[in-house]
């Protein structure tokens, strides 16, 4: 008997130690989960790739926005028609007369609250704003627009709530079909694992979960995706120690935050913020109550419900949704109804895809942030970007192509090309279009793609001269045939385009008509090393080869580094850094960093100048001329075709007073396309410019130089009343000019009469 | 900072100052006021290659846009006055008076190099306006000053458009 009974003393005491030894062990593993419970939560961070904004539409009187620019511009910004007065968002317009209810904005320099303006605009151009007290408003600015996104490295996208952007009826929306006794449980709710097992027995089936919101949130947020006894009792008390450490308020916006709603491709869709934005392209404040409960509606099952793909099926789901709501008299049953009879109301999401921008704006980027930052700290990228060029810039490029891919003989090849447009003043990158596939990643050939420039070279050379102060418009340099023995024992002749010879010819002409033999007897007069100087201050980063071919422009460059270089011709002198990007925020909005105007002195203003009013006669006079054609009467612009040798590149670089843009048309395997710079890549860049409102080239005249008319072709002084062929052109003051002696020009105080005229004859 | 950068900018009248006198220019930064028309006309550019005389002005919308980034800078936060004075230079690309604005802001930065740029950038568009190169010729002036060049300094003072 006494030793059965210390035998099972014996086994009771290891039963428990056992139980003890469990308990223990259990503690820790309970108090290990309740750590990271705290750790993980408490410092959370989404995962938020960076967002990228356009420049914001600034309005003001006398804005070049006409009224129809102004409703595309809101459409674009998702604002609605309706009435204003019901929030913002809103836009309603009479006319010429717009009353908007501007939203929410975080701009570079401010934070904007809503606000009513009114709008008047005429055909073309912003007439006058007002601000809600009816007060005259200088100046307003429409949101910046989302671009996209640097993409996230787990494919997870969101746009993060604070508990103040979550609309009241979502709280109580998603508590009554998720979770009905949020309010009351602890992380767990055994109520609602006997209703969800009670409800599948009887169906046979598994149709409810028992999952609180709290659990689905450690199961997404901390778990992974497998169903197994161990997940689930882990997940049941790692909800309980997250409710025991923060607030309900705390846990429903960040599962609010955490939810799974859809999938774009690679993207998947998290969080109502970015689901209101994904199906509906607005703000989640500016939902409907048929929008909110389709969203709801969508967490059980994001794919099977998805709108866009099973409409029938989110039809039914929403209109369930709104049923319970009305039941639970969170929504007024009359207003169910007539939600329930409504579409689904889906829009595509906001800005089309634009990866040739976005790449510039990422390696922009990389200069300074981290990848594993842009892709999930939640940074706000504000860039030049302007989606108007954008779309100028890209059908320009697919008509001319597909066009001048119908008349090539080249069967089966299909010609490639790039556009870059800019603000001339400050080097801000505004489009980039990489290739004709606008909507594909791949091939930047706008950033990647060198090729040599050609003639785009030449106005380096011309400047070079003018700035030696022995040259000027009229001197008459010598187009003849020139053999130069190379380095390499070789002979190099190079020849016209033409093939013809012009004898001596004035500067202004002999760049105009882009003739090689003239412009290779100027630069070795001028001297190869100082050509290369020149381009480098006009901002070509590696030093040329100085070989003879460099004055032909055997050197080769992407479209972005030629938007450099013409940059600081377009800008007076002043090279500006190709720029996409004007600022960072960070998750809470504060400046990260930003990136300023920085101009540097590349060319004396007053050679710049002269070089300047030389390259306005390519448009009027020189291989240019076809432009003037395609552009609005007025419009001044300056610019250069570039043919590489046996026309393998067909480039036009130019700008007027508002845009520069750069402009190449070639094949990817570089055979010959039989196009020059005037007959391949001019047309793109004419209709680019065209279809964008834009000030002529008026640069200031320096003090220093005057206009003086010579003859275009022998480059006498003359009158244009005397010679048909008369050009004006900018040179020093006092330069002593041989005057044609049938015609000498009209002395003193008819200068503002040669203006006039000069004018006249460019804005035909 | 933000008195000096005030005291040194002067292409707007402070609209009511009267409660306050204006602080005397630090002796860095001489600016002299500008006068400006009560009601500016709007901005015209000038038509090209004209070298007769005339004067730049602030269209009510840039002059807004100054006016917000001199507050900006009196509360000290010069990132978004400069970005304030980028987005008047895209309104009016070509004015010379807001590029001597952000030169006077490039000064308070301690960023001489960006304020002599600005300043010869602002010369060369006040190409015929007599009080604006006298302005951009202060900013170049203090700039070069600002790097220890003081001989350049003088020899722009002496320019012909300086008086």
């Amino acid at each position: 008997m006494a030793r059965s009974k210390s035998l099972l003393r014996r086994i009771l005491l290891i039963i428990a130690g056992a139980l003890g030894a469990l308990a223990a062990v259990t503690a820790v593993w309970v108090v290990h989960l309740d750590r990271v419970v705290i750790r993980e939560f408490q410092g959370r961070h989404w995962s938020v790739p960076a967002r990228v904004y356009a420049e914001p539409l600034d309005l003001y009187a006398g804005a070049s926005v006409g009224a129809d620019d102004l409703e595309e511009e809101l459409r674009r910004l998702h604002y609605r028609e309706g009435d204003p007065a019901a929030g913002p968002g809103i836009y309603h317009r009479r006319g010429g007369y717009f009353d908007l209810h501007a939203r929410r904005v975080r701009f570079v320099d401010e934070l904007r609250e809503p606000g009513r303006v009114s709008i008047r605009a005429g055909g073309d151009s912003v007439l006058e704003l007002k601000g809600a007290d009816g007060a005259e408003l200088p100046v307003f600015r429409l949101d910046p627009l989302l671009v996209g996104s640097v993409f996230p490295v787990l494919g997870e996208d969101r746009i993060v709530l604070s508990p103040a952007d979550v609309p009241t009826l979502l709280r109580s929306g998603v508590k009554l079909v998720e979770d009905r006794r949020f309010d009351q449980h602890h992380g767990v709710d055994p109520y609602g694992i006997l209703r969800a097992l009670w409800a599948n027995l009887r169906a046979g089936r598994v149709v409810q979960g028992g999952s609180t919101l709290t659990q689905q949130l450690v199961k997404n947020y901390f778990l992974s995706d497998e169903q197994t006894i161990g997940r689930k009792t882990t997940e049941a008390v790692m909800a309980l120690r997250l409710e025991a450490h923060f607030t309900k308020e705390d846990i429903l916006v960040a599962y609010l935050n955490e939810v799974y709603l859809g999938q774009d491709g690679e993207r998947a869709i998290h969080g109502f913020g970015l689901g209101s934005e994904y199906y509906f392209a607005k703000p989640l404040a500016e939902l409907n109550i048929g929008e909110l409960a389709l969203l709801i509606g969508l967490v059980k099952g994001p794919s099977y419900y998805d709108p866009r793909k099973h409409a029938d099926r989110a039809r039914a789901r929403r209109n369930l949704v709104l049923q319970e709501l009305a039941d639970a008299r969170l929504i007024d049953s009359t207003a169910a109804k007539r939600a329930a009879a409504e579409p689904l109301g889906l829009r595509p999401p906001g800005g089309r895809y634009v990866p040739a921008y976005l790449d510039l704006v990422r390696r922009h980027l990389k200069r300074d942030y981290a990848e594993a930052d842009l892709a999930a700290a939640g940074l706000a990228v504000y860039t030049t970007f302007d989606p108007r060029a954008q779309a100028a810039a890209e059908r320009a490029l697919a008509r001319h192509l597909s066009r001048l891919d119908a008349a090539s003989r080249v069967r089966g090849a299909h010609l490639e090309g790039a556009v870059i447009v800019a603000e001339p003043n400050s080097g801000d990158v505004v489009a980039v279009v990489g290739g004709r596939e606008v909507g594909a990643e791949g091939f930047n050939r706008a950033l990647d793609a060198r090729r040599p420039i050609g003639s785009l070279v030449k106005p380096a050379v011309y400047l070079a001269a003018l700035e030696t102060d022995r040259y000027n418009a009229a001197t008459l340099i010598e187009d003849a045939p020139i053999e130069l023995k190379l380095g390499d024992g070789s002979i190099w002749a190079p020849q016209n385009f033409t093939h013809e010879i012009y004898g001596a010819v004035p500067m202004a002409r002999a760049l105009a008509e882009s003739m090689n033999l003239a412009t290779v007897r100027l630069g070795l007069a001028v001297g190869l090393p100082k050509i290369a100087d020149t381009l480098q201050r006009l901002g070509l980063e590696a030093r040329p080869t100085l070989n003879p071919s460099l004055l032909l422009g055997t050197v080769e460059m992407t479209p972005l580094e030629v938007v450099q270089i013409y940059t600081s011709f377009a800008n007076g002198g002043f090279r500006a850094r190709p720029r996409s990007v004007r600022a960072v925020l960070d998750e809470h909005g504060r400046p990260l960093k930003s990136f300023e105007v920085q101009v540097e002195v590349a060319a004396p203003p007053s050679a710049i100048y002269q070089l300047d009013r030389m390259l306005t006669l390519v448009t009027t006079r020189g291989t240019g001329r076809g432009a003037l054609t395609r552009l609005p009467p007025g419009m001044v612009a300056a610019g250069k075709t570039g043919t590489s040798s046996d026309t393998r590149d067909s480039w036009f670089a130019g700008f007027t007073g508002s845009y520069l843009a750069v402009v190449w048309v070639g094949y990817d395997d570089n055979r010959v396309t039989g196009l020059t710079g005037a007959a391949g890549a001019l047309p793109v860049w004419a209709d680019t410019i065209a279809s964008l409102k834009s000030a002529p080239f008026q640069p200031v005249p320096p003090e220093l130089i005057e206009d003086r008319w010579i003859g275009f072709g022998d480059g006498l002084e003359t009158r244009p009343d005397c010679n048909a062929d008369a050009v004006a052109v900018a040179v020093p003051k006092g330069t002593v000019l041989p005057g044609n002696p049938s015609c000498s020009s009209s002395p003193g105080g008819a200068l503002t009469d040669k203006i006039k005229t000069w004018f006249k004859t460019i804005v035909h | 900072m933000a008195a000096v950068l005030l005291g040194g900018c002067t292409i707007l009248r402070a609209p009511s100052s009267s409660s306050s006198p204006p602080s005397p220019p630090s002796p860095s930064l001489p600016a002299p006021p500008m006068q400006l028309p009560s009601q500016p006309a709007p901005y015209q550019a000038a038509p090209p290659q004209q070298p007769t005389a005339h004067e730049n002005h602030l269209s009510p919308a840039t002059r807004s846009l100054v006016t917000q980034a001199r507050a900006q800078v009196a509360h000290g936060d010069l990132p978004a006055a400069s970005s304030t004075l980028e987005r008047a230079m895209r309104i009016e690309t070509n004015n010379p008076l807001l590029w001597i604005e952000l030169g006077r802001l490039r000064l308070a930065e301690s960023n001489a190099h960006q304020a002599e740029v600005c300043g010869r950038k602002a010369l060369a568009l006040a190409s015929g306006d007599h009080d604006a190169q006298t302005q951009a010729g202060r900013l170049l002036a203090d700039a070069l000053r600002a790097q220890g060049r003081n001989q350049q300094a003088r020899e722009v003072e002496t320019q012909p458009f300086m008086n």
